[in-house]
């Protein structure tokens, strides 16, 4: 398998005060293209942090990351967006979403970027939002949305310009049981069925049961990295 | 460039209105600072072009022809033909929209009681009444009616100085053309008033009159001219000084160096007047607008982690700023024509006409809102606001990406 992303030598250096905390320390890694590969561990294991440096939204103090063949840390602020757009969808911990679009028109976010036509673009939005299962909820703004309903719009939004990798940070950390359970069932089944590369940092116990790859942070180096041969549950 | 507007058009639109108070209230700071300037744009004008009116339609008009030397020694010495040839051809052409012939000469009148300097003018009436308003201000009395006419207007307060009235007879004495005392008596025909430097200044005879007295044959001293550009007076002025180019040809700005510089200043007033409201603005929208992107933070390294360039974020920002002063100027325009319009352009001063008419104004003001000035106070104010806008703009793309990860 090729991989699709790499990561060599990543250190991450925060200055507090007089000291330097070292919230990522010399990680080399890959993922493979079409991973569903969780990174877990305790808070402030590095995982947010790492992940954040593989999806361009900060830079590493030293190493080189690459992003589907490009080298994310060489990168100007406006390549960076560039290559965000183009090769990475971003979950987050928190409903991210526009709060003046509604849940169709978040999900075309990144399509209007990408210059996609009107007709594309809507029929990709209503594909991906029928694919998380909000169908009929197109034209409703996120505050008119569930909190699980929110967390599936992101999911819709990172998945509608077809990237490469999907970036998630902590996807279920303010979902219920049920709603957390339904959000990682449809990131599991939509990674099987688009062969999208899923890397979650996240320290939750039932989505790292569905991964694939499973790698572990302590005091941000990797201490664990275990590839499950057969699909889990 | 269309695409990227597409989305982050609706999505500025939007934002304004997630918080209503503060987007109606930097509103509202807007629409009062436009509709300040505007009004405050207005009433400078009408004052200055009051000012300039009063001076220009008494004597003065948009210009003048004399003999070289007459401004700095107006005596009978330097006088001038009668237009013929390339003058008179440049003020019956379309470039001139009227012109009067007039002798006018230092001189002495005496009543029975008084001895008093003034200003003796020779006018022909029909002509005068087009480059002056000064045949329609009398009292009492009759105006000239013909260059022929041998009776003397002369000012209210001057008949009251040399204790005389009307039918009675008066005294001019002068210097004729060949050197010698010229004087006559003539019967006063008439008194103007509501121009009260004049009033006590000038008296008038007919052009006739005035130049078989003085021994001129048909010479002139001055000819007023209106230009039929009566807000560019240059290029008849040039015209009329290659026609004549032994003879001075000014404007009615060095002439009236009084007028010009009000009207000048008015200008000045209305620029200061601009700055200081577009500051106070400023104030608001800056304020208003760091605050908002100080809540949106987040929202921003969302958008930006999202694939959105700093670049489009300023744009973003800017175009919130943008509409919103779009529509605060609009409005601003709007509420400027709602006042000044059912004015007709006619504000009569009321109590303050007394005192405006003493220092040279007429009481009555002609306010309009140049629909030019409205777009340029409306187009300045607005780009002076994107530039404000700058700031919160570039705050905004300051947000790291890396926010979008952090709990709201």
């Amino acid at each position: 398998m090729t991989a699709i992303i790499r990561c060599g030598g990543v250190t991450k250096l925060y200055r507090q005060g007089a000291e330097d905390i070292h919230a990522v320390q010399d990680v080399d890694l890959d993922i493979e293209a079409g991973d569903f590969a969780t990174l877990s561990g305790p808070s402030g294991s590095g995982k947010t942090t790492l992940l954040s440096l593989i999806g361009g939204l900060d830079r590493p103090t030293t190493g080189v990351i690459d992003v589907d063949g490009e080298t994310v840390t060489d990168l100007s602020a406006s390549r960076l967006a560039d290559l965000r757009l183009r090769k990475i969808g971003f979950v987050f911990q928190t409903y991210s979403l526009v709060p003046v679009f509604s849940a169709e028109e978040n999900v075309e976010f990144t399509l209007r970027l990408l210059r996609r036509p009107k007709a594309e673009r809507e029929a990709r939005a209503r594909e991906v939002l029928a694919q998380v299962g909000l169908e009929g909820l197109e034209d409703r703004r996120p505050g008119k949305l569930s909190g699980g309903q929110q967390q599936r719009v992101a999911v819709a939004r990172a998945l509608a310009a077809r990237p490469a990798i999907i970036l998630a940070d902590e996807p279920t950390a303010n979902l219920d049981s049920a709603n957390a359970e339904a959000l990682i069932e449809l990131m599991s089944r939509l990674s099987e069925a688009s062969g999208v590369t899923f890397l979650i940092a996240t320290h939750d116990a039932r989505v790292i049961a569905h991964a694939r790859r499973r790698i572990e942070m302590t005091d941000g180096r990797i201490s664990a990295d275990q590839r499950i041969a057969v699909a889990p549950v | 460039m269309n695409a990227i507007l597409g989305l982050l058009g609706p999505l500025a639109w939007r934002n304004l209105w997630r918080n209503p108070r503060r987007t109606l209230f930097t509103l509202a700071v807007v629409v009062v600072g436009v509709w300040s300037i505007l009004l405050f744009d207005v009433a400078i004008k009408a004052v200055a072009e009051n000012g300039k009116q009063q001076s220009l339609r008494l004597l003065t008009g948009e210009g003048q022809i004399h003999a070289a030397g007459y401004l700095d020694d107006p005596n009978i010495d330097h006088r001038m033909p009668a237009p013929t040839g390339r003058l008179g051809a440049v003020l019956t052409g379309p470039a001139v929209l009227a012109w009067a012939p007039r002798v006018r000469v230092p001189a002495v009148i005496e009543s029975e009681y008084r001895t008093r300097a003034v200003t003796f003018l020779g006018v022909a009436p029909g002509a005068e009444a087009k480059v002056s308003d000064l045949p329609g201000q009398i009292l009492a009395g009759r105006y000239l009616r013909a260059p022929g006419d041998d009776g003397l207007v002369i000012g209210a307060d001057m008949a009251r100085r040399l204790k005389t009235r009307l039918g009675k007879r008066v005294i001019l004495m002068t210097q004729g053309a060949d050197g010698r005392l010229a004087e006559a008596g003539f019967t006063v025909v008439g008194l103007f008033g509501n121009v009260r430097p004049a009033q006590d200044e000038f008296v008038f005879t007919g052009l006739a009159r005035a130049q078989a007295l003085l021994g001129l044959g048909g010479d002139l001293s001055e000819i007023s001219f209106d230009a039929a550009n009566r807000r560019d007076p240059a290029p008849a002025t040039r015209a009329l000084a290659e026609a004549a180019p032994n003879l001075e040809v000014d404007t009615w700005m060095s002439l009236s160096p009084l007028a010009f510089t009000i009207e000048s200043l008015s200008s000045a007033y209305v620029a200061v007047w601009l700055t200081i409201m577009f500051v106070l603005m400023a104030i608001g929208i800056v304020n208003t607008q760091l605050m908002a992107v100080f809540e949106r933070r987040r929202e921003f390294g969302l958008i930006q982690a999202l694939g959105l360039r700093p670049a489009q974020i300023v744009l973003l920002v800017t175009l919130e700023s943008g509409l919103l002063m779009g529509v605060g100027v609009a409005l601003g325009v709007m509420a400027g024509y709602a006042t000044v319009l059912p004015l007709g352009g006619h504000l009569d001063m009321g109590p303050f006409a007394g005192a405006m008419e003493r220092y040279g104004f007429g009481g009555v003001l002609r306010p309009t809102l140049d629909l030019g000035d409205a777009a340029a106070v409306g187009v300045i104010v607005w780009s002076l606001g994107l530039v404000a806008a700058l700031w919160p703009a570039a705050s905004a793309a300051r947000a790291s990406p890396i926010l979008a990860m952090s709990e709201a």
